[in-house]
Formats: C-alpha cells, sequence, structure tokens
C-alpha cells in the first residue's frame, strides 16, 4: 500500500460480556448481558454473542432484552475492570505505534503506516495485535485494515467475532458499492430513512448523486457521504483527540415531578461535570439541559454566555434559567441531562498564557508549541 | 560471598542511588544494586539504563562473589540497623543473609549475570574541574524542567558546550523549559576539555550525580563513545547522552535593548512569593508595573482575590508593563548569588533578562505571559 496510510480499526468482541465470560467461567456459553437493571429502565451496555441470537443488542431497553430473552444472565457493569482491561489493551497498541486513538474502552484507530516494529505489512500487524490482545487479556479483537478510517473502522464489523477484514485501496470501490448505507458510520435511522426516500441503499447507490445534491438534501453532512462514498477521507488517526463537549444524565428509576427535585438534580450533574471539564483544563462557553418526558419526547435547551465558564454554581444557576423556561416542572420527566460545549481555547480575561522563548531552529522556522503544562 | 561493611558507608550509599533504582525501567533488575566483593572492597553497581552508577568501598571480605539484591528493600534493611557493622553473607544461592545473631534478614536476590552492562570508562580521556562548582552548576539548571509528558531532548537534557578560542575557554551548561532558559559558565585555564561538540545529558542523570558531589575538591568529567562520564576518586557516573538538536539559544539572549534596572535580590525575593500567594492553576500570572524609581506588583486571581505590592527600584525609561510566572523569577533569584539582581526588560512579549549584578557567570531568560 505504497503511498497510502495503513489505518487499523481495532474492535474488542462483545467487549464487557466477553470480561465477565473471562472472569466467570460458568458464564462461557450463555446468553450474558451487561447493562442496568431490566426490571427498571436500564438498557443493554452489551452482550454475548449467544445472546445477540436472541435479537439483544446494545442500547436497547432492559425491559425488551428481558422479554427476548428471559434465561439471559443479566449483569451490572464492572466498569472500573473494564477500564483496566482497556489500559492493558491500549498498552498494546502502543507497543506498536503511538498514533493510537480510543473511541471507546473497546475500540480504537491506529495509524501503523510507520509501525514501532518495523512490520512492513499492516495485516500482520493487526494480527500480531489481535494475538497479543488474546494471549495477555485472553479476549478476541476484529480488525480492519484500510488506508482511511472510515473503511478501516466499516472494515472491522465484518467478520466479527474474532474476525479480520482487509479493504486495500484497489478493492475499495467494490467494497463500498455493495455497503449497505446504514453501515455507513454518521448514517443513524433518520438519515437511513431519507436515502430510503432518495433511493439510496448502498453504497453504488451513495455514489450517483453529486455533491451538491446532497449537501442540498444533509447539509454539511452531505460533503461527507460523499467523499466517503468515494474512499475519501483524510481524517488522520489523532492521538489527542480533543472533546467537544462533556455531558452526563441520569434515567430515574421512577418518573420524577416538580422543580424542586429537578434542581437538585442538575446541581449534582453540575458538579460531576465541572470535576470532568477541570480534569480535561478547558472553559465551556454554551451549556444544554435535556430533558425526556415520561412519553419518551426529549427536548433540549441552550445558552451561550458571554463569559467561558466551569464552575458548578454558574451551571446550576444557568440550568435552572432553561428549566424554567420549559414546562418540565409541570410534569412528570424520566431523564434528566446537562451538558457543557463551545469550549474557549482560554480560560476567562484575566489569566495570562505563558509564552515560548522563541527558538528558531536551523531551517529559519519557529519551532512548533507544543502544550504548555507548566 | 560473605563482607562486612560500616553501615554508615552503606548507608549513604544506598540512599543516594534510590533515584536510580526506583525509577522504572522495562528491567527488573534495575531495581536492584549489583554487590560485588573482592579483596578488601565491595563494588556497588546501580543503573536505570541511562544512568549508571559503580562506587568501590572499603569492607572486610571473608569470601569473594556477586549479587544483586533490590535496593530499597537492603537500604530500609540498612537504615534502623542497631549496630554499626553490618554483615552481608550469601548463605546458598541467591539466598542472602544480612545481620546476624539476633536480628537476621534472609533476601531473596537476583540473578547477577542478568544485571546491564555498564559502560567501562577506564581509557577515556578525562578533564578536572571544581567539584564546589560542578555542583552549583548542575544545582543551577536542574531546576528548570519540562512538563513530566514532554519528551523533547532539548527539554529533557542540560545543554553541555566546551567554548575554547583564544582569549578564553569554558565551560557552559544551558537549560531551558521552552519558556525560560539559564545558562552557567565555568571559565577553566588548565587543561584540555575532551568534550569538543555540544552535548545533551539528561537532567534526571545529573540530578543523580548531584547527591554524590560532596567535599571533595575536584572530579574529572569526560566523554567515552555517546556517555558522559563524570569519575571521583572511588565513584563514577555514566549517564547517556539525549540524541537530538539544542536550539540556537544564544540568538535569543539579545543585549542592549531595554533597561537595566538594579533590584535588591532579597527584597524582590520576598515581594514574589508573597504574590505566589494567590496563584493557582489557572491565575499564576503576577503583573509588574515598571515607572519612574517605582515597580508595582498586581496579582489578581478571581477565584481568591488581588494584592499588589510596591517596591522602590531604580529606573526611569519608559514605564512598561509585563506579566510573569513568579515562579521563574523565585527560582532564578534563588540561585544568584550577588545580593542586587539585574533585570532587563524590553516589553511585554520579549524574554527577559535576569542575572547577578557583578557575577556574570549566571544568566537566566524568562518568557513574560500574554496577559
Amino acid at each position: 500500500m505504497d503511498g497510502y496510510r495503513k489505518i487499523i480499526h481495532i474492535d474488542m468482541d462483545a467487549f464487557y460480556a466477553a470480561v465477565e465470560q473471562r472472569d466467570r467461567p460458568e458464564l462461557r456459553g450463555k446468553p450474558v448481558i451487561v447493562g442496568g437493571d431490566p426490571r427498571k429502565r436500564g438498557v443493554v451496555a452489551a452482550c454475548s454473542y449467544e445472546a445477540r441470537r436472541f435479537g439483544v443488542h446494545s442500547a436497547l431497553p432492559g425491559k425488551i432484552a428481558l422479554r427476548r430473552c428471559p434465561h439471559g444472565i443479566f449483569l451490572r457493569p464492572r466498569f472500573d475492570v473494564y477500564r483496566r482491561v482497556s489500559a492493558e489493551i491500549r498498552d498494546i497498541f502502543h507497543e506498536y505505534s503511538d498514533l493510537v486513538e480510543p473511541l471507546s474502552l473497546d475500540e480504537a484507530f491506529l495509524d501503523v503506516t510507520r509501525n514501532k516494529k518495523q512490520i512492513p505489512s499492516a495485516t500482520i500487524t493487526a494480527e500480531c495485535i489481535r494475538r497479543d490482545i488474546r494471549s495477555r487479556t485472553g479476549l478476541t479483537a476484529s480488525a480492519g485494515i484500510s488506508f482511511n478510517k472510515f473503511l478501516a473502522k466499516v472494515a472491522s464489523d465484518e467478520n466479527k467475532p474474532d474476525g479480520i477484514t482487509v479493504v486495500p485501496p484497489h478493492a475499495a470501490d467494490q467494497f463500498i458499492d455493495r455497503l449497505a448505507i446504514r453501515k455507513f458510520f454518521g448514517v443513524g435511522k433518520a438519515t437511513e430513512e431519507k436515502m430510503r426516500a432518495m433511493g439510496i441503499r448502498t453504497g453504488a447507490d451513495l455514489k450517483r448523486f453529486r455533491k451538491e445534491d446532497l449537501v442540498r438534501r444533509f447539509g454539511k453532512a452531505g460533503i461527507y457521504f460523499h467523499d466517503i462514498a468515494h474512499g475519501r477521507d483524510h481524517r488522520p488517526v489523532n492521538a489527542n483527540r480533543v472533546r467537544k463537549s462533556i455531558s452526563k444524565e441520569t434515567t430515574f428509576s421512577e418518573d420524577i415531578e416538580g422543580r424542586t427535585p429537578m434542581v437538585a438534580v442538575f446541581e449534582r450533574l453540575a458538579g460531576e461535570i465541572e470535576a470532568l471539564v477541570r480534569a480535561h483544563d478547558v472553559y465551556g462557553m454554551t451549556l444544554t439541559i435535556k430533558i425526556r418526558y415520561s412519553d419518551f419526547r426529549s427536548i433540549t435547551r441552550s445558552v451561550t454566555l458571554e463569559q467561558p465558564f466551569r464552575d458548578a454554581a454558574t451551571m446550576t444557576a444557568q440550568a435552572c434559567r432553561l428549566l424554567d423556561s420549559t414546562d418540565a416542572a409541570g410534569r412528570r420527566v424520566r431523564l434528566l441531562g446537562m451538558g457543557i460545549s463551545n469550549f474557549a481555547s482560554q480560560a476567562p480575561s484575566g489569566t495570562c498564557r505563558q509564552l515560548h522563548l522563541p527558538f528558531v531552529d536551523a531551517s529559519g522556522q519557529f519551532q512548533p508549541e507544543t502544550p504548555w503544562h507548566g | 560471598m560473605k563482607f562486612v561493611i560500616n553501615k554508615t558507608d552503606i548507608r549513604n550509599i544506598l540512599g543516594k542511588v534510590q533515584g536510580i533504582t526506583g525509577r522504572r525501567t522495562n528491567l527488573a533488575i534495575t531495581e536492584t544494586v549489583l554487590i560485588q566483593a573482592k579483596s578488601d572492597t565491595v563494588k556497588i553497581a546501580a543503573t536505570d539504563l541511562e544512568t549508571g552508577f559503580e562506587g568501590e568501598y572499603p569492607a572486610t571480605v571473608e569470601s569473594e562473589g556477586v549479587i544483586a539484591i533490590n535496593a530499597k528493600k537492603l537500604y530500609e534493611i540498612v537504615r534502623d540497623f542497631p549496630s554499626e557493622a553490618i554483615d552481608v553473607n550469601e548463605v546458598e544461592n541467591r539466598w542472602i543473609e544480612i545481620g546476624s545473631g539476633r536480628i537476621e534478614y534472609h533476601i531473596v536476590g537476583m540473578n547477577p549475570d542478568d544485571f546491564p552492562e555498564i559502560p567501562e570508562i577506564d581509557d577515556a580521556p578525562l578533564f578536572e574541574m571544581d567539584s564546589r562548582s560542578l555542583k552549583r552548576m548542575i544545582e543551577k539548571t536542574v531546576i528548570i524542567t519540562g512538563a513530566t509528558d514532554d519528551n523533547r531532548a532539548h527539554i529533557n537534557g542540560i545543554y553541555l558546550e566546551n567554548i575554547a578560542d583564544d582569549d578564553e575557554k569554558m565551560l557552559k551548561m544551558v537549560s531551558t523549559d521552552g519558556s525560560r532558559l539559564s545558562t552557567v559558565d565555568y571559565p577553566y585555564d588548565k587543561g584540555e576539555c575532551p568534550i569538543d561538540k555540544g552535548i545533551l545529558i539528561p537532567k534526571k542523570g545529573l540530578s543523580e550525580v548531584l547527591k554524590f558531589l560532596g567535599p571533595e575538591k575536584t572530579v574529572q568529567i569526560g566523554l567515552k563513545d555517546t556517555h558522559f562520564i563524570l569519575k571521583k576518586e572511588n565513584e563514577s557516573f555514566t549517564i547517556r547522552l539525549l540524541e537530538g538538536e539544542y536550539p540556537n539559544y544564544k540568538d535569543i539572549i539579545v543585549r542592549g535593548a531595554g533597561h537595566d534596572i538594579p533590584v535588591d535580590r532579597q527584597l524582590f525575593l520576598m515581594v514574589l512569593k508573597r504574590m505566589s500567594i494567590l496563584s493557582s492553576d489557572n491565575y499564576k500570572g503576577v503583573i509588574f508595573n515598571f515607572d519612574d524609581n517605582l515597580l508595582t506588583v498586581r496579582a489578581t486571581n478571581p477565584e481568591i482575590g488581588e494584592s499588589k505590592e510596591e517596591m522602590a527600584i531604580e529606573f526611569n525609561g519608559e514605564p512598561v508593563e509585563a506579566a510573569f510566572n513568579p515562579k521563574y523569577f523565585i527560582d532564578t533569584l534563588g540561585v544568584i548569588e550577588d545580593d542586587t539582581a539585574m533585570i532587563n526588560l524590553v516589553s511585554a512579549d520579549k524574554p527577559c533578562i535576569v542575572e547577578g549584578e557583578n557575577d556574570k557567570s549566571y544568566l537566566s531568560i524568562i518568557m513574560p505571559m500574554k496577559i
């Protein structure tokens, strides 16, 4: 793949459920469903392949999962364990390349164009990584290998579980052509329906549309759809991905009513968000609240302030103002969420930014600045 | 292997090598010290694969041999041992007995053959220099360290350069974290320094060396392949050099612009220490206002409050305002030896030079903060 990047997407197979089956051998071969309490309002976070046969999948409400798979073994997630295993896997990735972009605990992109072990083939690299994961964690992973992130990600899903799919540049067109449209990253239910209405069912269908038409129909996403339909995705594997928003939400075991308990929830969420925002050392300009009513209808309201903020008190106060602009206080609410976004690159006025020494290197260029943590 | 060694001797050495053996490497063996007993000495070695240490100390050796034993555990055992001499005895293969009689420890050693090789330095040409001066040079430069995750060679290393022309010969150490830079000179007239081009020595290794620079008058330094060498009478260090270009630091030391402002070092230091009371992660900067014979320093932290101090100075130029991280000035003023420090400030976004009034062997440049 000379001249092309070598991107690997690694996706752990049924990660949380697989960890549970690894740690508790009596669960092996059984439908294991990890998530919230199915009798209440939990959703499925992960499930074993045995459970998938019954139509259980992640994000399915626990109640439905219980109906579809009544003999399933429902477990509460042990995130501290998953995080530990995830860190082990990440260490393995870094033995091959430092260009690692984790997407979640169980999947990541790696750019192995230039890898630490000087393995010329990306396929062999991916097999080595899968082998290391298997021998060191006892878990299986699937890998997708291609020359961009989009294709690598779609490919990893092709031969799951414990499989590997390679999409070399010359095969990309064919691969995209037969790809069902819902497999395109960024195509959710709504977009899929819109596309179906336009007669788009596969990548080949999508390719027939001009960029302008897609933009007219889907806005900015249209450019992206057009690009990936033609196998173009220049997004780099970003080892220091910056979050664009930080949010928290909570689903109540029973609907809540009245302003006072809702304010209390926002206070708690604000505290959690402040901790996260401080950990990321950013400030937000925009605060958003999310309310889901008992009839599952969701609304969001947001406000953008003039000064960057990150203190819980400001967030709570603004959340209350937003809450009062809705009729939520008089209705039954099943979920409340809060998030901050529109991160300010700088702290509010009054803070200073440390300047760097104006070193000039041999070529007369300023040396690139790296983030300063002093 | 069996020997008896003075407790104070071994305790001091073990205490000083903990920085090397405590550093995480990929090899478990680097947590150990290698102890070799031979005729009437024991040789103790430690390495973190970058910095290697070897020392030779008198001991009563009953039988010769070599062991590798966990440095931290051995230090903890020896530190509070209630006798003046320590018995060390390998009773059987890698089963090491420490003490005898009333107090006995048995510790499992590691295979001494696995201990990483420390480069031999026997034949390297060496340069003799004043030990106290070297100690001061290192002290003044290693205080500037970068962020722990900053792996750039010029941030992690101290640049050591030998400047030898017809008029003067001197060694120069340079240290930077990207926002400030210090240089320390060591002029000499005797001897040839074998370091002909600039080298980058890890700050971590030099900090370890610092612990060993003691009462002796002179030490010898040199180069062996890709290692910096430091040798005392019975102890030696080999530190693997960092690879990388050092930025052209001389270009940013611009003299002649701006005003030289003399300040009382102690008074200014106290002002800055008081100013740092209000600094926090988000609000590090304090604002200096140089006006007619008056320096006003202000700190504002919306999360805590404000402070302001005035200090009489000799200054009659155009008023200048600039913000700085007070810690940088505190570090620099703390190692200047003159009573009066000279500050040369050009503008709010240009490097500021700080040095002693008379002693020009140390110089620091500090970048302001942008308000």
